[in-house]
């Protein structure tokens, strides 16, 4: 992901739409995201911090809001892009956008974001943003899809789409990359920025349920260039083949790996200089 | 179909919100359920107690 492009890479709609669609049936869809929420409050749990005011941004039904509560912070706000998953939480709800936030600078003590921020356009831009509704002395904690994330899927699809076709399109989003991640953190201005990596692998019964599984997390392709007409059959029946022959698990089934970037950075208390200025919107 | 009582909007969510687009203040109209961004020229629908802070979403107002 380049963070100078001015090219958008997804389709923020669709993101939303795919999301409206999911709201429904998310609560099936949610292991990926407890597993990661668990991991994000834990690293909270470490940190010796009373936290008054937070943010869930990208909450999907409020999970992470949820777990916030749970912690301790007396209030707490669950943003997401679609109505209906940000219906469904318990905190204070917002319909918003991470790439161009509702909140007055430094609104909030801790800003946490499970699992959404890797379908921002503008990751550095929507770092500044969140720095910004940062109160000084404010919590950055996130985790995003990235790295090696699916690779079997997006391996299976571009050798079955090359033998039904002879040509590959996106199929799947682009991944960032832990380096990436970190650097992005560090040029926004965080204080004491950490970024590190745990890999997911989940088991599927075939790759069906892994695609109708994505689906119900509203995680499938969003990508701007993505093709307007259906993955053809031939193409999605030939990259089940290649998956279930390549990637089988442990119980005839297959594996599907998630590596889940896993983000950390203050605001500092005081001004600090070199910061980039995050008023881009103006 | 009767229409539910309005959720109010929480008043410690409201003095946080901002417009997202020039991230000014917002005018709060309890009658229309409207975030009303004088500098964009932009109306915020409020739905069922939710701030739908999504430009795509909102209504163009007179500047």
């Amino acid at each position: 992901m380049s963070d100078s492009s001015q090219i958008l890479v997804f389709d923020r709609s669709q993101v939303r739409r795919q999301r409206d669609r999911a709201a429904r049936g998310f609560a099936a869809h949610r292991p990926l995201f407890d597993e990661s929420g668990e991991a994000l409050a834990e690293r909270l749990r470490d940190v010796k911090r009373a936290f008054g005011t937070a943010l869930d941004l990208g909450a999907h039904t409020g999970g992470m809001a949820s777990r916030l509560t749970t912690h301790g912070v007396p209030f707490v706000v669950a943003a997401d892009m679609s109505i209906g998953m940000a219906r469904q939480a318990s905190a204070l709800a917002v319909v918003a956008d991470e790439e161009g936030l509702p909140f007055a600078a430094e609104s909030f003590d801790l800003i946490v974001s499970n699992l959404s921020l890797h379908w921002v356009n503008d990751l550095p831009g929507a770092l500044a943003q969140i720095r910004q509704s940062l109160r000084p002395g404010g919590l950055f904690l996130a985790a995003l899809l990235g790295g090696a994330t699916l690779y079997e899927l997006r391996d299976c699809l571009m050798e079955a789409e090359i033998n039904v076709t002879g040509g590959v399109s996106p199929r799947l989003a682009p991944t960032i990359e832990l380096q990436t991640a970190s650097r992005l953190l560090l040029r926004a201005g965080f204080h004491l920025p950490v970024a590190d990596q745990e890999r997911v692998i989940m088991e599927y019964a075939d790759t069906k349920s892994l695609l109708l599984d994505l689906r119900g997390m509203g995680e499938t392709n969003a990508h701007a260039q993505r093709p307007k007409h259906f993955t053809r059959r031939r193409i999605l029946r030939g990259a089940a083949r290649l998956y279930e022959a390549r990637y089988s698990g442990g119980e005839g089934g297959i594996k599907a790996t998630f590596d889940m970037l896993f983000l950390h950075g203050w605001k500092n208390d005081r001004p600090q200089q070199g910061a980039i200025s995050s008023g881009t919107h103006n | 179909m009767t229409e539910p009582i309005t959720r109010r909007i929480d008043p410690k969510l409201l003095a946080i919100l901002v417009c997202p687009l020039t991230k000014a203040p917002l005018r709060y109209d309890a009658e229309k359920q409207e975030l009303i961004s004088d500098k964009a020229g932009l109306a915020f629908p409020i739905r069922e107690g939710i701030p739908i802070m999504l430009i795509e979403e909102a209504r163009r107002v007179e500047r």
